[in-house]
């Protein structure tokens, strides 16, 4: 009871004193207007000074400066996306070359092994057909010769044998001519 | 009302009979004016290509001045753009400063806002006349009005053009007292409620404490480009 009667006390006092001061407004009383007009136009004309002529221009400077360099980086950057797309082209222009380059290296090159694969070739096939003949003309000698001796065998064996069987000698003439009788028709089914 | 009390500091300086001692309002547009500079000392001092923050600071403050004088009094308005952003940037930190406890507002003074709206208004008045000479005083007469009301809204006119300072004057000084005086009454009842039912107006001077920042940064920007539309009117006659 007591504290909040003294509390009570308390506020009273301040308030009655806050009350007090507020008497009137104090930006009506003249007392200081001079001094506060002096004082203003005094601050106030450093202030602007100093802001127009050290802070301003070197806050524009910095904005200017960053605009600039940014719209130089962005042309530096169109540049740089320009010679890009030229050395883009340049390149595959050399690769569409190239490929044509391959292209007719590839088809010369083919032509050139055609052509001498064709004439290896034909070479080769008379070189064969060469030999061929030779193989054939020298079987058909064989041949011949092998009837020969044939004949002469056979001759000499049927002397022989007719000799054996009958112990005369005929004539070889005859024999002969028999037996070239007899081959003759059994070779022309070789020949 | 205390703290809206004038008083000196230090001793007392008097040239011819007029006092011009140093006073509490005075150290507090030193304050501001230091706060500023510094501002801008921090903020123009490193040249980065990528700015810190205090350097963001300061390159947003011009921008902000910059576009708000090129939008209202267009090019020719660019000589005048230090005048506008020392305006604006020392009405804000006045008010800005004012709202810490215990300090001074200085803005909350009629003498002082009084001072700056009337250099503003002679400022223009002296620019349009040696702009366009007595032309200037075309202002006074708005085209296509009919001749039977062309008196009347010549002397509306004149009336309006005269209480620009006034006007000017009495709305930075008026928000920043008034409001201060709202969050004092405030105070007081939160003392005066105790702990019991201090609470509702203790919640209240909370946000009353936010809409007076709001307000002290407005007030900056409607002087500012109130400046800026006087501006226009001399420069751009008739537009």
């Amino acid at each position: 009871m007591v504290r909040t009667l003294s509390l009570f006390l308390a506020f009273n006092a301040i308030n009655t004193n806050v009350f007090a001061a507020e008497a009137g407004m104090p930006q009506l009383d003249p007392t200081y207007w001079v001094s506060q007009a002096f004082w203003l136009i005094l601050i106030f004309s450093i202030l602007y000074i100093s802001i127009s002529r050290f802070y301003l221009p070197k806050i524009k400077n910095n904005l200017d400066d960053r605009e600039n360099k940014i719209k130089e980086d962005l042309e530096n950057a169109n540049k740089f996306k320009q010679q890009s797309e030229t050395k883009i082209k340049e390149y595959e222009l050399i690769i569409e070359n190239a490929k044509k380059e391959i292209n007719k290296i590839h088809f010369d090159s083919k032509n050139l092994l055609d052509k001498d694969i064709q004439s290896k070739k034909d070479a080769m096939e008379k070189e064969i057909e060469k030999e061929v003949a030779k193989a054939q003309i020298d079987i058909v000698e064989l041949k011949k010769n092998s009837i020969m001796s044939i004949q002469n065998i056979s001759k000499n064996i049927a002397s022989n044998i007719i000799e054996n069987i009958s112990g005369d000698k005929l004539n070889e003439n005859s024999i002969k001519a028999a037996v070239k009788e007899i081959s003759e028709k059994n070779i022309s089914k070789h020949l | 009302m205390q703290q809206f009390t004038v008083y000196k500091i230090g001793p007392e300086i008097k040239i011819g009979g007029i006092d011009l001692s140093f006073t509490n309002a005075s150290l507090f547009m030193v304050i501001s004016a230091s706060a500023i500079l510094l501002l801008l000392f921090l903020g123009s001092k490193e040249k980065k290509i990528v700015p810190n923050k205090i350097q963001l600071i300061s390159e947003i403050f011009y921008t902000f001045v910059a576009k708000m004088i090129s939008d209202t009094a267009g090019t020719k308005a660019k000589p005048y753009f230090p005048f506008i952003f020392s305006l604006f940037m020392f009405v804000l930190f006045c008010n800005m400063i004012g709202m810490l406890p215990y300090s001074f507002t200085v803005t909350s003074h009629i003498i002082v806002t009084l001072i700056m709206a009337l250099f503003i208004f002679i400022a223009v008045t002296i620019i349009g006349f040696i702009k366009h000479g007595f032309k200037y005083l075309s202002i006074f007469v708005p085209s296509g009005v009919p001749t039977v009301l062309l008196p009347l809204i010549t002397i509306i006119e004149i009336i309006s053009y005269l209480s620009r300072p006034v006007s000017l004057s009495v709305r930075l000084f008026a928000n920043m007292m008034a409001g201060h005086t709202m969050l004092k009454v405030f105070g007081g009842f939160v003392v005066s409620l105790g702990i019991l039912g201090g609470w509702l107006p203790l919640s209240f001077s909370v946000a009353l404490t936010g809409l007076e920042i709001l307000v002290a940064f407005l007030q900056a920007y409607v002087f500012a480009i109130l400046t800026c539309i006087y501006l226009n009117d001399a420069l751009n006659l008739h537009h």
